[in-house]
């Protein structure tokens, strides 16, 4: 088995120093081909080793590359090396794959802006710190890989930075992001304190499986004979991290707001990289999360809550970005519902649809966007299937998807954790896991119901905003407008490098889910030697044909209501809904709570600290200092009379004083 | 002659030169009282050199006639100076140097 990482590293590694210290001076169609060539060549690359990877015995499909010894201080070894396992081929395969597609997408989504090279540089920069945070073989690596993804996506979600409000939403997300990275540290001190290693080999046992070449002995203590509280405190700082990761309760504030950005970076953000961090941090550790049901517990509430929360708000956004954002993060809480019933693997084939699924459904957002140019009002909107067919067309395949209907892949991957939950449920009996499984339930019919409400919001009805100039305002635009009296006479189809990725986007949508049916779980099976998943509801049991039917009855059901409620023209929301729709459309109160609770009372503190501490203690204390010395000087300055005869009085009197001290002690003679 | 005399004439003459210094505002005056006190600390030196039978007194007193004279030099070079420019020399009136 060919092990490739390190070339799937430098690949976007030599994209991103290229297009970021010379893109300024290469036309736009160098810098494209770069930028894309370079991910295509690390998407090449990870289908190669993949292939390979296939090719052996699934015993033998873990491989470490180290490529150098980073530090080495007592107990602590550090190396910078690279590992190959199922899990981190699939993360790749994804990353690569579904970030090629957004940047193939990005040329005709940017193709007007001025600092086209300045995007295409950081999008290859994400890339690179995706991989690598997939990729590292210890935690330290994996941290470095996590604050470069939040780095990444600082950049890009303010990356128009005249605009002040995309300049807030990338502080907020990196300060947010910022609350995880600490965590992580602390998960990553914890885990070194217990293990006395940082490697996955010594810690995770990922390395179990024979055949692996690991030039250092594994220094690693067996996961048993941890104390259980030092496990679950890891876990639970795990959990921190992944959480403001991927978004979940209560770190999520920064993903609705992180839609400042372009849209491409919306898609990249939602589908390929950053927020499937968290997912994946949770699998790569499930040998600490199998062997901590507390922490198993603390992901379920989290995962549910936010399931909820999320399709809830979902569904009274008018930000068609918004709603998108907030279905992200409903779709995350899946996983990690998955993965607090030991369903690991099932979490990452739900990644994988919604990858695609969701990188679809923000092109097409963009798409729409961008044809509009820039209104992303759903208000605004109306009518467009008429103009935009074919984005239709693509946007249906993904929302079906989304909305988990047969036989789209969002139906496979989400049945699947559901699955696993009913099965947990039915195993323990427990009321509380049931009640996990109705959040999950009540999430798949919301979902259905935000995801068609959007879609007649935008696509049916009649056209409700004003006249639409993209290219450029002027009196061209008004003379269309008026000569046709369509104000949709200049809307377009996106051209081929935009359309070409949503269309094979919603190929692996529609057939995405197939490499993970119930009766031939491929998935499960190739990650089984990197996660051990528990079996979900077989097949014989009569009642997962119930749990099936009735996940798929509810988000039929779902839709039903947003055709009952959008379908047929009335769009509006009546007065005594307003404050209610309002209230859950700014996230129920969650930003004011936030503002109120923490940032305001910060910001108070800081400014009073600068008056008391600041102002008075420090400033105040270097000038007492001085003002002491000034005082003194004042006063010894008295003696200096400029009186010759009162100097002479001083000598005079000092003489006297040192006879006199003889005098008195005549032993000193 | 016991040579507590000596001492208690030369004791005088210091005491005199001293309150002179300090009571004087003329410096032509305060000179002289400087005079009077280092030529009292010479006529102790001669005592005691003679008490003692000694020669070190006698080279003490060769030394602080000749710093005397040099700082009358100098001193009164300063006098002259600072009368030229302001026409009086009280002392007490030159008292730039006051902090």
């Amino acid at each position: 088995m060919v092990n490739l990482t390190p070339w799937i590293l430098a690949a976007p590694l030599v994209g991103f120093l290229a297009l970021g210290l010379f893109g300024r001076f290469l036309p736009r169609v160098v810098v494209s081909v770069i930028g894309c060539g370079v991910v295509a060549v690390a998407f090449l690359l990870a289908v190669w080793q993949f292939i390979s990877m296939l090719g052996v015995a699934p015993e033998q499909r873990v491989s470490v590359v180290t490529l150098w010894t980073w530090l080495t201080s007592g107990r602590l070894d550090i190396s910078f090396s690279l590992l190959l396992d199922p899990l981190s081929a699939i993360m790749l395969l994804i990353v690569t794959g579904v970030g090629f597609l957004i940047h193939v997408y990005s040329i005709g989504y940017m193709a007007d802006d001025p600092s086209y090279w300045r995007f295409f540089s950081y999008l290859n920069f994400f890339i690179l710190a995706m991989a690598l945070l997939v990729t590292a073989d210890n935690f330290l690596f994996l941290l470095v890989g996590w604050a470069g993804v939040g780095l990444a996506s600082f950049l890009l979600i303010g990356f128009w930075y005249t605009r002040s409000s995309a300049v807030a939403a990338a502080r907020k997300a990196f300060v947010v992001n910022v609350i995880g990275d600490f965590g992580l540290m602390i998960a990553i001190f914890l885990v070194f304190g217990a293990f006395g290693t940082l490697s996955y080999c010594g810690v995770l046992n990922v390395c179990q499986t024979q055949g692996v070449a690991r030039p250092a002995p594994s220094t690693g203590i067996a996961l048993t004979s941890i104390d259980p509280n030092i496990l679950l405190a890891i876990a639970i700082f795990l959990i921190i991290a992944a959480i403001a990761k991927s978004a979940q309760l209560p770190l999520h504030v920064w993903l609705p707001d992180a839609m400042e950005g372009p849209t491409p970076v919306s898609a990249l953000i939602h589908a390929a990289t950053m927020v499937t961090a968290g997912v994946y941090l949770v699998a790569r550790a499930s040998a600490i999360f199998t062997a901590s049901p507390t922490a198993q517990i603390v992901i379920a509430v989290i995962a549910g809550a936010s399931a909820l929360y999320a399709a809830i708000v979902a569904c009274a956004q008018t930000d068609i970005k918004r709603v998108l954002a907030y279905s992200t993060m409903s779709q995350l809480a899946y996983m990690f519902m998955g993965e607090a019933v030991e369903g690991y693997s099932n979490g990452i084939f739900h990644l994988t649809t919604h990858a695609y699924f969701k990188a679809l459904l923000f092109m097409c957002a963009g798409a729409v966007i961008h044809a509009l140019g820039g209104e992303q009002d759903m208000r605004k909107m109306g009518g467009l299937f008429g103009r935009l067919p074919r984005t239709f067309w693509m946007f249906l395949v993904g929302a079906l998807s989304l909305a988990a209907i047969f036989p789209f892949s969002g139906f496979w991957s989400k049945d699947a954790i559901l699955g696993d939950v009913l099965q947990k449920a039915i195993n323990t009996g427990s009321l509380s896991w049931y009640a996990l499984y109705g959040a999950g339930l009540l999430t798949a019919a919301l979902t259905g119901f935000y995801i068609f409400r959007l879609l007649w919001l935008v696509f049916g009805g009649t056209y409700r905003g004003g006249a639409i100039s993209v290219h450029g305002a002027g009196e061209a635009a008004s003379d269309a407008h008026s000569a046709t009296g369509d104000p949709l006479a200049q809307v377009d189809e996106p051209g081929p490098s935009m359309f070409i990725p949503m269309v094979i986007l919603a190929v692996l949508s529609l057939l995405g889910g197939f490499y993970g049916t119930p009766w031939n779980d491929w998935i499960g099976e190739f990650l089984s030697p990197t996660v051990h998943s528990v079996p979900g509801l077989p097949t014989s049991d009569p009642r997962f044909w119930i749990a099936d039917a009735v996940g798929l009855g509810v988000a039929i059901l779902g839709i039903g209501f947003a055709w009952l409620r959008y379908g047929r023209g009335q769009i509006g929301v009546s007065e005594k809904e307003a404050p209610v729709v309002a209230f859950v459309g700014s996230g129920l109160g969650i930003d004011a709570l936030y503002s109120a609770v923490i940032v305001r009372p910060l910001l108070a503190l800081g400014r009073g600290l600068r008056v008391v501490v600041e102002d008075r203690a420090l400033d105040g204390g270097t000038r007492g200092v001085g003002g002491l010395f000034a005082a003194g000087s004042r006063g010894v300055r008295t003696l200096q009379t400029g009186y010759a005869r009162n100097y002479a009085v001083w000598i005079f009197l000092g003489a006297a004083l040192i006879v006199l001290y003889f005098m008195v002690f005549p032993q000193l003679r | 002659m016991p040579v507590s005399a000596y001492l208690i004439v030369s004791a005088l003459l210091f005491t005199i030169g001293a309150v002179g210094v300090l009571v004087r505002r003329n410096p032509l005056v305060m000179f002289m009282s400087i005079e009077l006190m280092l030529n009292a600390v010479n006529l102790s030196f001669m005592a005691f050199a003679r008490f003692l039978n000694s020669v070190e007194g006698w080279i003490f007193v060769f030394l602080v006639l000749t710093v005397a004279a040099a700082e009358v030099v100098v001193g009164l070079a300063i006098i002259v100076s600072i009368f030229r420019t302001r026409r009086n020399i009280d002392v007490d009136e030159l008292s730039l140097l006051k902090g």
